[in-house]
C-alpha cells in the first residue's frame, strides 16, 4: 500500500529568478503546507532545506553547495530547455525529477512525491554500499583470522570460519568485525581463542 | 442589450454516467434561467448558455473544451470524470478560462484554473469512513471501476484501514460498464467483510447492488444493517435504474440529498418541479451543478465582467448563499467548504439522510491532518 505522501513543515529553497513560474511554485508549496524561499544566488549548505529545486535552464555548477555523504537533499530540476547539456547538468547535480516549464500546477505535486522517494532510495543504497564496501575492506582479516584458528586449533578451513560465523552471529556483529577483534587479541575470547 | 454573456456547459448525456449528466445539465439550465432577469436588469445583457455533448468520448471533451472557448464562453461549467477534467483543464489554462466542476472526485489537484464545487476524499471518504469503522467493523471489502476514481479511493481507503488498525478482506475492479459482478460476489460472500465500499460507477454499481440484494436474501449476514455497501457517488437520479427495491438500506455519502429538510430546500425543490416536473428526484449532481452556475453568475455580476481572474477574486472573497448552506470558496485550493451528510436508500427510491456534519474545508491533498481519524460524527437519526 502507498502512503499518502505529506510535505507539511517543509521548506523548500527554489534557486530561480523570481518569476510566473516561481509564483505558481510558491502557490502550489502553500496549499501542500511547504514554506518556499526563492533565491538566484548560491545556496550556502544543504542544511536549510528539505527540498531543493533549481534553474537547470541557467543554473552554473557552483550555485549548489558540494554534496556531502548524506547526498544533499531532494533535488528536482526546473527545466524548460531540451539541450542534452541542459538535462546532463541537471543530473549531475543530482536531480531526480523534473518540472518542465512553464511550470503547470498539475506537474509538482507528482515531482516532488518522485524526487522524495527516488532520493530516499539513493540514500538507502548508498548506505547498504558503504556497509558492503566496509566488509570487503576486511575480507582479509577474515582470511587471516581462519588461518591462525587453524593453526591454535588444529581445525580445517571449514570449521574454523564456522567457528568464526557462529561467533559473530551470537555477537551479532560482522565476520570480518569478529575476525578483526580476534586477531587484534582485544579481550579474551574464550569460545574462539 | 450588450453580447450576451455565454456560458458553457459540457456534459455527456449518454454512456456510462448519462444519468448524472444530464441531472447536470438540467441543474446547470435551471440556475441560468433563474438568473436571466437579475443578469439583464444588472447588466443589460442576456445570459446564452451553450450546450455541448461529447457522448462519452473522451477526446470529445477536448474538441467541445475548443468549441465553447471559441464561442466565447470564459466559463465552462462540465465534466464529471476526472480523465474529461484532466482532457479539458490544459486548454481552459491556455485561453486563461475557469472550470467550474462540481462532482466527487478522488482529490490530489488544485488548479488556478478550476473551480471545485465538488467534495474531495476528506469532505466525503473519510467522514464515511469515521461513520462506518465504529458501528460496523474495519475489516471492508474494497470494489471499484478500473480507473483512477476506483484506485485512488481504494488507495486511500487502505490506508485508512490501517491506520485503524483493520485489515482489508478483498480489493477487486471491474471495466466500465462491465456487468460480470459473480466473483467478486463470491469474493464478498466467502471472507465476510464488515462492510463494502463501492467506487464502482454506472451500470456496474446497479449490478453489483442488485447481485449484493440477491445475496443477502439468502445469508442475512450480507443484509445492509449488518454489512453496508457504501458509495460516495450514487444519486438520487440512478436509483431508477436499478432493479426496484434492491439497493434499499445501503448507503451513500454526498453533500446534498434531495430529502434534506431545510426551507432553502424545498423552496428549491418547489422550483425545480416548475420546470421539470413534480415527480423528478434532485440529485446531488443536479444541486450541485445549479450551486455551480449560480455561483459563476453570481461572481460574475459581482465583478461587472465575466474576465475569470476578476471572478475568481468574487468567488473567494465572501460567503455565498447557497443549497448548501453559506458557502466558501478556499482562495489557496479553489475548492469549496462542502457539508457531509450520509444517506440511506429508502423503500421509495430517495435517500434518509442518517448523519451529517457542517461544511468541511477542503483538504484535496491532504496536509491537514494525514489520514489519521479523529472526531465524532454528529448523528440525527
Amino acid at each position: 500500500m502507498s502512503k499518502t505522501p505529506n510535505f507539511t513543515g517543509w521548506h523548500a529553497m527554489i534557486l530561480h529568478r523570481e518569476d510566473t513560474n516561481t509564483e505558481r511554485l510558491e502557490r502550489q508549496f502553500g496549499l501542500l503546507g511547504i514554506r518556499a524561499t526563492c533565491q538566484w544566488a548560491p545556496l550556502a549548505n544543504w542544511e536549510n532545506a528539505d527540498l531543493v529545486l533549481v534553474d537547470a535552464d541557467q543554473g552554473w555548477d557552483d550555485l549548489l553547495p558540494a554534496k556531502p555523504d548524506a547526498l544533499g537533499k531532494p533535488l528536482v530540476a526546473l527545466l524548460g530547455s531540451e539541450a542534452p547539456g541542459r538535462i546532463a547538468w541537471a543530473m549531475q547535480q543530482g536531480a531526480s525529477a523534473i518540472i518542465p516549464k512553464p511550470v503547470a500546477a498539475s506537474a509538482i505535486y507528482p515531482a516532488l512525491v518522485m524526487a522524495v522517494s527516488i532520493h530516499e532510495e539513493r540514500r538507502g543504497v548508498a548506505e547498504r554500499m558503504q556497509f558492503l564496501e566496509e566488509r570487503v575492506r576486511m575480507r582479509p582479516l577474515v582470511h587471516a583470522a581462519v588461518e591462525k584458528l587453524r593453526a591454535a586449533r588444529g581445525l580445517d578451513e571449514e570449521q574454523a570460519y564456522a567457528m568464526l560465523r557462529e561467533c559473530a552471529m551470537r555477537r551479532r556483529l560482522s565476520t570480518e568485525q569478529v575476525s578483526a577483534i580476534f586477531l587484534g587479541g582485544a579481550e579474551p575470547w574464550p569460545e574462539v581463542g | 442589450m450588450g453580447d450576451a454573456l455565454k456560458i458553457g456547459i459540457l456534459y455527456s448525456t449518454t454512456g456510462p454516467y448519462g444519468a448524472m449528466g444530464v441531472d447536470a445539465r438540467d441543474g446547470a439550465m435551471l440556475a441560468i434561467e433563474a438568473r436571466i432577469e437579475d443578469c439583464a436588469r444588472r447588466t443589460g445583457r442576456a445570459i446564452e448558455p451553450i450546450f455541448y455533448d461529447p457522448h462519452a468520448s473522451l477526446g470529445a471533451y477536448l474538441d467541445g473544451a475548443r468549441h465553447l472557448l471559441r464561442e466565447g464562453c470564459r466559463h465552462i461549467v462540465g465534466t464529471i470524470t476526472s480523465a474529461a477534467r484532466k482532457e479539458v483543464i490544459p486548454l481552459v489554462e491556455k485561453h486563461d478560462g475557469l472550470l467550474w466542476y462540481m462532482c466527487p472526485y478522488e482529490g490530489f489537484e488544485a488548479n488556478e484554473n478550476v473551480i471545485y464545487v465538488g467534495g474531495c476524499p476528506n469532505q466525503h471518504l473519510i467522514p464515511a469512513f469515521e461513520y462506518l469503522i465504529p458501528r460496523f467493523g474495519a475489516r471492508p471489502y474494497l470494489t471499484g471501476a478500473n480507473y483512477v476514481w476506483g484506485w485512488e479511493m481504494n488507495r486511500l481507503a487502505r490506508e485508512l484501514i490501517a491506520n485503524a488498525g483493520g485489515e482489508v478482506l478483498g480489493e477487486r475492479y471491474l471495466p466500465l460498464e462491465e456487468t460480470a459482478v459473480g466473483r467478486i460476489i463470491a469474493e464478498i460472500e466467502e471472507r465476510r467483510p464488515s462492510f463494502v465500499l463501492n467506487n464502482l460507477i454506472g451500470p456496474s454499481s446497479y449490478a453489483f447492488l442488485e447481485a449484493m440484494k440477491t445475496l443477502s436474501d439468502h445469508d442475512p449476514a450480507f443484509r445492509p444493517e449488518n454489512c453496508p455497501v457504501v458509495s460516495c457517488d450514487l444519486m438520487e437520479c440512478e436509483l431508477d435504474l436499478i432493479a426496484d427495491g434492491s439497493a434499499t438500506g445501503q448507503l451513500c455519502a454526498a453533500s446534498y440529498f434531495d430529502m434534506l429538510d431545510t426551507p432553502d430546500n424545498s423552496a428549491f425543490k418547489a422550483r425545480a418541479a416548475g420546470r421539470y416536473g413534480h415527480q423528478r428526484r434532485i440529485s446531488s449532481v443536479f444541486a450541485s451543478a445549479y450551486t455551480a452556475v449560480d455561483l459563476c453568475v453570481g461572481a460574475i455580476l459581482a465583478a461587472g465582467s465575466d474576465e475569470p481572474q476578476a471572478v475568481r477574486r468574487e468567488v473567494h472573497g465572501r460567503e455565498w448563499p447557497s443549497l448548501f448552506g453559506p458557502l466558501t470558496v478556499d482562495s489557496r485550493t479553489n475548492h469549496a467548504a462542502l457539508p457531509f451528510h450520509l444517506g440511506r436508500i429508502n423503500a421509495d427510491n430517495g435517500f434518509d439522510v442518517i448523519a451529517s456534519r457542517p461544511a468541511l474545508a477542503a483538504d484535496p491533498y491532504l496536509t491537514t491532518r494525514g489520514t489519521h481519524m479523529p472526531a465524532r460524527l454528529r448523528i440525527v437519526s
